[in-house]
């Protein structure tokens, strides 16, 4: 199998990974993930006083030979861990060489067919909402099970990128869909004028496993336009004048670089995975060896 | 400080515009970006670190301004005022000689010394005054004391070079004498230093400040020239003239002879750095003319290039000899060819209509009124008293006298001889170790010679210079063949004319072209005309009447044009060329070094913050 977004050799080792759940899946639907929800798999948990009502085929009758009194036995169930991914098709997504936006595409699709096929549930919420889009939201809103990710994969390499992005209000509407929790991939170049602390914070609220990934173009780590400069926001239309040279590169990189340091310690403050990349980088490097450090999978 | 063109800072009104200019949006390229997010804190940031952000931000802004400040102050050329507390005399010495004529500094030295002038006028405080002095044909003080630089400038603007020598000594005594009362002065000479006279002068403790003009002198001038008859032959003219090369340079050129404007001879000369050469011409002369002697040389200085001489037909002298009997006088007197001789013994003959009167050891009852020479007799008129004395020894003559050229009396001795003191009129021109014997002299206009002694009584008249001596006495005493001499002056000098007009005016036609009228009387006999500036022939009118007289350069010391490195005065002093031509110190240049420093510093910086 190969799509527009991963090649087939990617794919293969894409499959031996396997999310790292740091909570307790949540989902009302079976899946493979240990759950808190006590259930009927084989995997004994606890025992608990019977109470009027329960399942007499759980009772251990060889405790209640030896104690005279009845126990339930208690087996872990297994749920499936919810995968969301929001994804920045904002107007500043579409830069960099390679675009920004393909970059994130592509993560969102490893990070997809990573969860397919650990039979776990894979959602893509792509903000702003854009009418180009919206045929493709159905396809995105939920898939399950490894067949369906073939054309969940083809509905991600079909998005476009446009349009103003309000991170944090967009993060707060797909945390209130996001009822069971689960893990939430945000992937975005976190270049917010509003900034992006609530968005992440609402997700967590909901309790959502965040993971950041910032995906930032070349251009935006090392400029290339000196002069008497007016830059205009792709997204916002607003200028800001700028008279550069190189003696300042180094000063311009120190304050990118803090403020990549920024969300990075914000995110390390609350648990939330973050990795910074450039659009230009391996997407290899990122998948199989940052994440995998990272504990984002194994 | 003080600024010697104020009327600079009306460019201060430029320095609005560069903040009008600055205030206008400069163009910015447009780039589209993803986010200004990063930018925004990277100028956020970079405004938080940096110190006084608001005058980094319009840095340019202030440079330009201090740039433009600079500029116009620069503009305004300040000038700092030196120790001398102003009220100080400047005295400009200009050389307006003929060597200043010269084109090595172009367009001429002269001009080159006029700008030279306007600068220092320029450097003049408002307290200081300063003196002109033209020291061309003739020294005068062209502006009296003054601190009005638009005088200076206007009196400077309108003087001019003359064809004249040097006249730098009296230009420096004038000087002095100006300067003498001054405790703070300060004395400019402008000049090429092509002057001969300075070793007479005696500097005190003058502030001499020897300004040099010129560069280079490539120069070949005529520095003699004399027209004689032809000894060989009668008809004929010999012109002599001498041309010297004080260039380092060979020239080769014609020198062409013109009588009265006639070409008689043109030759071509060869000239090797620094030699001289003398031309010799034979030509044919019926009339009274102007010979003119012109080297068409391409040298820088054109005015000694060129010589003209009166020359005049010899016209037999009328001559009348009283004597009782005097051979060998009479032969000698003969010999000339030039003189028509009368001898008479009778005192009582009347000389009136004879040019020359010879007085032999006979006293005419009435003493002639024309040219006379006199031997071995004391006329009371001539000499207040005198003695005998005997065998007076010869001890020393003066051969450089016309009338004792080729004359020598080296081997004559004489048996007696008058002995007086020298007279008032005369310049005694042989001396016996008592008393002068020969005596030449003039008075009145009329010209004396005194012989001392009887030649009869002497061994003189069977010696050679005997009748040398009486060919030359009889030139030197013709009024016509001395009047050719006096034809022909030195540029700047004046000259005395022997003229005869009725009317009450004369015409003088100078070589310029231009005319000047002069008041005349019928009874003059003669005028003296200074105004000889000029180079070239100058033409008297009156009527038919009608006389010409040249004036010349002839100068050794003017062609030998080479600027001077140090002018030398008496005593071997020397005054070095200045270099420093300032008065004031102007500061202008590193005003101007710091505004360009300002520029390269302001380019740096514009290109360090957009490259």
């Amino acid at each position: 199998m190969e799509t527009a977004l991963l090649n087939a050799d990617l794919l293969r080792r894409l499959e031996q990974l396997q999310l790292a759940a740091r909570r307790w899946a949540k989902s009302s639907l079976r899946g493979e993930r240990r759950s808190r929800a006590r259930g009927h798999s084989i995997e004994f948990a606890d025992y608990r006083s019977y109470v009027a009502g329960d399942d007499f085929r759980r009772l251990d009758w060889s405790l209640y030979g030896r104690l005279d009194r009845l126990f339930l036995r208690l087996y872990e169930e297994e749920r499936e861990l919810p995968v969301t991914i929001f994804l920045d098709a904002s107007e500043s997504m579409a830069f960099g060489e390679p675009s920004k936006f393909l970059f994130a595409r592509q993560i969102a699709a490893a990070v997809c067919y990573v969860a397919l096929c650990g039979s776990d549930r894979a959602a893509v919420r792509v903000f702003p909402e854009r009418s180009e889009n919206r045929s493709l939201k159905l396809p995105l809103r939920s898939a399950r099970g490894r067949q369906s990710s073939l054309r969940l994969l083809e509905s991600l390499s079909a998005l476009s990128a446009g349009g103003l992005s309000d991170f944090n209000e967009d993060l707060k509407r797909g945390a209130l869909e996001a009822v069971h929790g689960g893990t939430a991939v945000v992937l975005s170049d976190f270049l917010c004028h509003t900034g992006y602390e609530a968005g992440i914070k609402a997700l967590m609220s909901r309790g959502c496993q965040v993971m950041a990934v910032q995906v930032l173009s070349s251009e935006e780590i090392h400029p290339s336009s000196f002069g008497d400069l007016k830059f205009v926001d792709a997204e916002t239309g607003a200028a800001q004048e700028v008279t550069f040279g190189k003696y300042r590169l180094s000063r311009y990189q120190a304050a990118a670089n803090a403020y990549i340091e920024r969300l990075a310690g914000f995110c390390r403050r609350r648990g939330v995975g973050f990795w910074s990349v450039s659009s230009a980088s391996s997407l290899e490097d990122l998948l199989l060896k940052q994440l995998r450090e990272g504990e984002f999978w194994r | 400080m003080s600024f010697l063109s104020f009327s600079a800072f009306w460019f201060a009104l430029t320095i609005p515009v560069v903040v009008l200019f600055y205030l206008l949006k400069r163009k910015r390229k447009l780039r589209l970006v993803s986010s200004t997010v990063l930018w925004q804190r990277f100028l956020a940031e970079s405004r938080a670190n940096a110190p006084f952000q608001k005058l980094r931000r319009n840095l340019l802004l202030f440079l330009q301004i201090l740039l433009l400040l600079l500029a116009v102050l620069a503009l305004a050329r300040p000038y700092l005022a030196d120790q001398l507390a102003g009220g100080a005399l400047q005295v400009l010495v200009m050389d307006a000689s003929a060597s200043m004529q010269s084109v090595d500094a172009a367009p001429s030295r002269f001009e080159a010394a006029r700008k030279a002038a306007l600068e220092l006028v320029n450097g003049l405080k408002d307290s200081d005054q300063m003196v002109i002095v033209a020291a061309g044909a003739r020294t005068a003080v062209v502006q009296s004391p003054t601190s009005e630089k638009a005088v200076l400038r206007r009196v400077l603007r309108s003087m001019e070079v003359s064809d004249a020598p040097t006249r730098l000594l009296e230009g420096l005594r004038l000087a002095e004498t100006l300067v003498k009362d001054h405790p703070s002065s300060e004395i400019h000479l402008l000049s090429d230093g092509a002057v001969s006279d300075l070793g007479e002068f005696e500097e005190t403790d003058l502030n001499l400040n020897y300004h040099r003009i010129g560069r280079a002198g490539n120069n070949v001038g005529l520095v003699s020239m004399d027209v004689r008859p032809n000894p060989e032959d009668a008809s004929t003219r010999a012109v002599f003239a001498n041309a010297v090369n004080y260039s380092t340079n060979d020239f080769r050129f014609a020198a062409e002879l013109r009588l009265d404007g006639r070409m008689m001879e043109a030759r071509m000369v060869e000239m090797q750095g620094g030699s001289s050469v003398s031309l010799a011409f034979i030509a044919h002369q019926t009339k009274d003319g102007v010979f003119s002697l012109k080297l068409g040389v391409e040298d820088d200085l054109a005015v000694d290039n060129e010589a003209h001489v009166v020359s005049l037909l010899p016209k037999p002298a009328e001559a009348l000899l009283y004597s009782s009997g005097n051979a060998f006088l009479e032969k000698a007197l003969l010999a000339t060819e030039t003189i028509h001789l009368q001898t008479t013994d009778d005192p009582s003959a009347n000389a009136a209509n004879h040019d020359i009167v010879i007085v032999d050891n006979l006293r005419p009852l009435e003493w002639p009124k024309g040219n006379v020479m006199a031997v071995n007799i004391a006329p009371t008129n001539w000499f207040a008293e005198w003695e005998r004395i005997q065998s007076p020894a010869v001890v020393d003559w003066k051969s450089g006298h016309p009338l004792l050229r080729f004359v020598s009396f080296d081997d004559v001795e004489i048996a007696e001889a008058f002995s007086v003191s020298s007279p008032f009129w005369g310049e005694s021109l042989v001396e016996s170790s008592q008393s002068p014997l020969l005596i030449a002299g003039e008075l009145g206009g009329r010209r004396r010679l005194w012989i001392g002694f009887d030649t009869l009584r002497s061994t003189w008249p069977l010696r050679v210079s005997f009748p040398m001596f009486m060919a030359n006495a009889v030139q030197w005493l013709n009024p016509s063949a001395s009047s050719g001499q006096e034809l022909t002056a030195r540029t700047g000098d004046s000259i005395r004319v022997g003229f005869a007009a009725p009317g009450d005016s004369i015409l003088v036609r100078r070589p310029d072209g231009k005319s000047e009228s002069l008041p005349w009387s019928s009874s003059m006999q003669s005028f003296v005309y200074g105004n000889t500036a000029a180079q070239g022939i100058y033409t008297v009118t009156a009527g038919t009447n009608r006389v010409q007289f040249a004036a010349n350069l002839m100068d050794a010391a003017e062609s030998d044009s080479m600027p001077r490195a140090a002018l030398t005065l008496a005593h071997g002093r020397q005054v070095e060329a200045t270099v420093s031509s300032r008065a004031d110190l102007e500061i202008w240049r590193w005003i101007a070094a710091l505004a360009l420093a300002v520029l390269m510093f302001e380019w740096w910086y514009y290109h360090k913050r957009t490259a």
